[in-house]
């Protein structure tokens, strides 16, 4: 189906499905199931919500995201190639006293100094949560399922993947059942060219 | 979830008898009172000393009124925004606030016997060849100084007053209608308190040279004075659960949250602090350089002397911090920020010595009454707030929000 | 809408609900979505072709001042600096408030700020671009308008980085960017809800192509909050930063009446003020129009009122500091340009300026007037109004009594200095209007967080106070008595 089924997952060869999706009705019930999940030792799996479900990473045990640094990085960089630029120009390449000033005249390269460093922090910040989080992914095994349209309206889901070392197939379909999942299913991985019918 | 609620006990929230934080008003006392007669003694050695003594007297007064309005902000700010996450130290900004009154009695050396000494547009024969100053007379004049300041010490002493005792009323009765009742006073509130804080800093720091100006000086004392507040409530705080107060009640949310809005003011007071030098700066206009030129130089013979000083507080109240500050993990080590907070305390010291001691020695120089009066003002500062504390319970106890506060997570 | 909830009074126990109408995340999304999905309403065109034709204008009067120069427009001698700068400064600051909406509210925990921050986001974007249009075209040259970019070029000249109006460029610019980035990582959600109840093949792939194939994943969410608190983390010293600059064009100058240092924090706060005024209109219309009064409530128009009240009162904290100065300062030019200010030639503007900016939000004290739709609306515009007026102020009273009084003279605007003033928001309402016509217009993945049944720990009692002097264990013991909730 057009842009979003362009790829096949890498891990796609040898394994039948891609592994199973709970959905559960409230947020407190995900959280609940979340915190099953990683006490049962699961390491491929993830929790997928319309909304970021507040502390749910916690519930999930996963680390804290690194983008600060990178931020932090970028920023410098551009704060520094601003105040750079701006050095080099007024003394070596266009040296030319205004105003009665020095050339090196620092306070006046602050202004743009400062925005160049938020421009490098603000495109470090978005494209690197792009890169962290592979984005753009059009196609993912998850669109299949036919039920999973909700996630962007009002379904909590946990998706296990079958490439999970504790996953087995019926154990942790029922594993999602009784965490309170109100419906659970095996999702496949198709060849996206026979892929017509799919929703 | 698996764990049941927090427990939080309220008793543990008061002053222990015999400990040493109800032993503390006395001993502050004391020094306090030993530094105060120390400065005056040392003051009535010779003319020079008693002009060092009111410079460094103004220093430490507006040093601890700064802690004292800033926290009467918080306290402003925190009812009007009907804020939550903010009522575990609330009481403690209350407590600090209410130090205004006796920093008011702690003026009156300035206002009654330093005038001369300290402000140049009180002297008849500098006024009389000066147009400026003369234009300036229906402003800077006496009895105009003495009766503001007797103005703006009423309205924070009022504010201060009314703030604790309410919330204080409320621990006994329980009276939500007390809750609106400060949200309901605290917009008109912020209002009165900007307007005396602009031109209390204008009356007593900005007039120190009577031919400078500058529009944004009022913001410039309100940013240094929040800064200062908000670093003492993160030491007070620091300093009371290290003594086995707060316990359950503190947590690393709180600190996380204090330590930001420190981090924000400390980069409010370098962006208001740098806009004041680079338009002056900028504009080289001769009757406002002056103001930044005897900051940044100093005497023929040591022509850089008051330049390290402004060196050290664009570094040290602004670079440092700023990268110091920022990482989350620092924020919520206790530890680390302690050593921040006290950092950011020294550095505002450093600001209102900047602002004030050029105007008595064009090279910079430290004297021994500088020790004296910070120790002599500052003895008393704790002794009465030491007193406070002792006073009641340490959070405001019965507060309709302290449940939220308490069980308060950051984003 | 029926009767809605009345949400303004917060209770001190507890807290007010910050949307009404027994909202549900599905029924959330239905009210979100449908506007986008729906076919066009005719009000629609009835306000999409007026800002179209507006624009039209727009066009006409930029052609028409690249063929004739700036003659057409009311410039002299004194006066250099005409509507194109006020414009300029205008749009800017009306920018601010969606910035301060999505970055500074969302630092300070004000969640009430999810039902309208993806419209003032908009609204910033627009504004920014209206804004931008002013420097490029206002010497009448826009094929040299290259020569304010950091180029290499043939003259091996470079761009004189201690002039204010480039670090305008960079400033404003800049702005737009990140703005821009800030609202797009915000939309891809919704975006995503967009794509997976679209039914048409092109809705889809559009849809989709924008929404890079989000699919909630938590994993994801938890890089893409971490972006978005930086991200606001970063746009708040930014818009600061913006007006400031915007400020030392004129207070880095040597002019009485624009060198004073008090401009950036001033203009900030006016910024935010104007803001926060087109906020207003622009709510009050697309609550009505897109029948969400129930998400944008009762209790976001009064706190956006609270917020116009402080920085209404900040800016006329600002006007008296600097009259108080200006006399203060015993500097005679100083007196002279603002006594000329209230009581010289465009004393009109000052006080229209004065009675709109610092007067009209006073009335936002009284709880029946930050409630009142009508006035709201009133005052929302007579702000706009006096904001405009600030920077004509600024701009014409400062310079039309020149140092030397031979050279005095009076700045009349020309029909086409009009033209583009009206014709720059022309693109404004056809860019919002377009906005709200094919974009969710609410923020559904941040609106859905605030919901109580978002919250996992809903109900839980997380904390328990035991009173001074109770029996400690028993109490602890005991069964939860109320409280919690986080």
């Amino acid at each position: 189906m057009g842009l979003m089924h362009l790829d096949v997952p890498e891990a796609s060869g040898g394994y039948s499905h891609y592994g199973v999706l709970a959905r559960f009705r409230t947020a407190k019930a995900l959280y609940r199931a979340c915190e099953a999940v990683r006490d049962a030792g699961y390491s491929k799996w993830d929790a997928l919500t319309p909304f970021p479900v507040h502390g749910l990473e916690k519930a999930m045990g996963l680390k804290p995201s690194r983008l600060p640094f990178l931020v932090l990085a970028t920023g410098l960089t551009g704060a520094g190639l601003g105040f750079g630029l701006q050095s080099w120009v007024h003394i070596m390449a266009y040296p030319l006293v205004i105003s009665g000033k020095p050339l090196f005249t620092w306070p006046a390269f602050v202004p743009v100094t400062f925005e160049l460093g938020v421009l490098g922090a603000a495109l470090g910040a978005v494209l690197g949560m792009f890169a962290l989080n592979k984005l753009p992914t059009y196609h993912h095994p998850l669109f299949r399922s036919e039920n999973f349209a909700r996630v962007t309206d009002d379904g909590l889901f946990i998706a296990i993947e079958s490439w999970d070392p504790k996953y087995d197939d019926q154990g942790t379909a029922d594993f999602l059942s009784g965490l309170g999942a109100v419906e659970v299913e095996r999702v496949p991985i198709e060849d996206p060219r026979d892929d017509e019918g799919a929703a | 979830m698996s764990h049941g609620p927090r427990i939080v006990h309220l008793d543990q929230l008061v002053i222990r008898p015999g400990s040493g934080w109800a032993r503390l008003p006395l001993i502050a006392a004391a020094v306090g009172v030993v530094f105060t007669v120390v400065s005056v003694v040392l003051a009535m050695g010779s003319e020079e000393n008693a002009k060092q003594f009111f410079h460094s007297w103004l220093v430490a007064v507006i040093f601890f009124l700064g802690i004292g309005l800033g926290c009467l902000f918080f306290v402003l700010i925190q009812h009007a925004a009907k804020a939550g996450w903010g009522v575990v130290v609330r009481r403690l900004a209350e407590n600090l606030a209410c130090t205004v009154p006796l920093l008011a009695v702690l003026f009156v050396p300035v206002a009654a016997l330093g005038m001369y000494d300290l402000f140049h547009w009180t002297h008849a024969d500098a006024v009389a060849h000066d147009r400026l100053l003369q234009g300036k007379q229906p402003w800077l004049n006496e009895s105009g100084f003495w009766i503001r300041a007797v103005v703006y010490f009423a309205v924070w002493t009022a504010l201060a007053l009314f703030f604790r005792n309410a919330s204080r009323r409320q621990d006994a009765s329980g009276d939500d209608g007390l809750s609106r009742r400060m949200a309901r006073f605290s917009p008109p509130a912020i209002a009165l308190f900007a307007l005396t804080l602009t031109f209390a800093g204008f009356d007593w720091l900005m007039s120190l040279e009577p031919h400078w100006y500058s529009t944004m000086f009022g913001v410039y004392f309100f940013a240094g004075t929040i800064v200062s507040a908000l670093a003492a409530l993160i030491v007070l705080t620091l300093l009371l659960e290290s003594a086995g107060y707060f316990r359950g009640v503190i947590t690393g949310e709180h600190l996380h949250d204090l330590g930001k809005l420190l981090f924000a003011f400390t980069v409010f007071w370098a962006y208001i602090a740098f806009s004041q030098f680079f338009l002056i700066w900028y504009a080289n206009i001769p009757e406002e350089t002056n103001w930044f030129l005897s900051r940044l130089h100093g005497t023929p013979e040591n022509p850089a002397s008051w330049r390290g000083a402004t060196m050290l507080l664009a570094i040290g109240h602004f670079a440092i911090p700023f990268f110091v500050l920022m990482p989350r993990t620092i924020k919520r080590n206790r530890r680390l920020l302690m050593v921040g907070a006290l950092w950011m305390l020294a550095m505002h010291l450093w600001d209102v010595f900047w602002l004030v001691m050029p105007n008595l020695h064009r090279e910079m120089t430290f004297s021994l009454l500088d020790v004296t009066s910070l120790l002599g003002v500052g003895g008393l500062f704790a002794a009465t707030a030491g007193w406070l504390l002792s006073r009641g319970s340490l959070v405001p106890s019965r507060d309709p929000r302290l449940v939220e506060s308490l069980a308060f997570e950051n984003v | 809408m029926a009767q809605s909830q009345d949400n303004t009074h917060e209770p001190v126990t507890g807290r007010a609900p910050l949307i009404v109408g027994g909202y549900d995340f599905r029924s959330l999304t239905e009210a979100v979505a449908v506007p986008v999905e729906r076919k066009t309403p005719i009000g629609w065109w009835f306000f999409f072709l007026p800002s179209l034709a507006l624009l039209g204008l727009f066009g006409v009067s930029i052609g028409w001042l690249f063929w004739e120069g700036t003659g057409i427009w009311g410039l002299n001698n004194p006066v250099s600096w005409g509507f194109a700068i006020v414009n300029f400064v205008f749009w800017v600051g009306i920018g601010h408030a969606g910035t301060l909406i999505s970055a500074i509210l969302f630092l300070f925990r004000q969640k009430w700020r999810t039902s309208i921050n993806r419209a003032a986001e908009a609204m910033t974007i627009f504004a920014v671009m209206c804004a931008m249009v002013f420097p490029g075209i206002h010497v009448g040259r826009v094929w040299v308008a290259y020569w304010m970019f950091p180029l290499p070029n043939q003259m091996d000249m470079w761009p004189n980085f201690r002039s204010p109006l480039i670090w305008d460029v960079f400033a404003v610019s800049i702005y737009g960017t990140v703005s821009l980035m800030f609202w797009y990582v915000g939309l891809i959600p919704d975006l995503a809800t967009i794509r997976d109840r679209a039914k048409t093949r092109i809705r889809k792939l559009a849809y989709g192509a924008f929404a890079l194939g989000w699919r909630g994943s938590h994993r994801n969410w938890l890089h893409y909050e971490r972006a978005y608190l930086m991200l606001a983390g970063l746009a708040t010293p930014l818009v600061l930063s913006v007006h400031s600059v915007v400020s030392m064009d004129f207070a880095t100058a040597q002019l009485p009446g624009w060198h004073t240092t008090i401009f950036p924090p001033y203009f900030v706060a006016g910024a935010i003020f104007s803001g926060f005024a087109m906020v207003m209109t622009l709510m009050l219309i697309c609550r009505v129009l897109f029948r969400m009064e129930d998400i944008i409530t009762m209790r976001h128009l009064e706190n956006m009122a609270k917020i116009m009240l402080l920085t209404g009162c900040m800016v006329g904290y600002a006007y008296a500091i600097e009259m108080f100065i200006a006399w203060y300062s015993g500097n005679p030019y100083e007196q002279f340009a603002f006594a000329n200010r209230a009581l010289g030639p465009y004393a009109w503007a000052y006080w229209i300026m004065v009675s709109c900016n610092v007067i009209t939000p006073q009335l936002f004290w009284f709880k029946k007037m930050r409630n009142h739709i009508g006035w709201l609306f009133v005052s929302s515009i007579l702000i706009n109004i006096g904001m405009w007026f600030e920077r004509f102020v600024i701009v014409a009273s400062s310079l039309h009594r020149d140092f030397l009084p031979a050279s005095w003279d009076y700045y009349q605007a020309t029909f086409w200095d009009f033209a583009s003033l009206i014709g720059s928001f022309g693109l404004f309402f056809t860019m919002f209007c377009l906005f709200a016509r094919f974009l969710p217009m609410v923020a559904t993945a941040e609106v859905k967080t605030v919901l109580p049944e978002a919250d996992p720990h809903q109900g839980e009692e997380l904390v328990r106070v035991v009173p001074v002097g109770s029996d400690t264990d028993a109490l602890a013991q005991a069964a939860p008595a109320g409280g919690g909730g986080a």
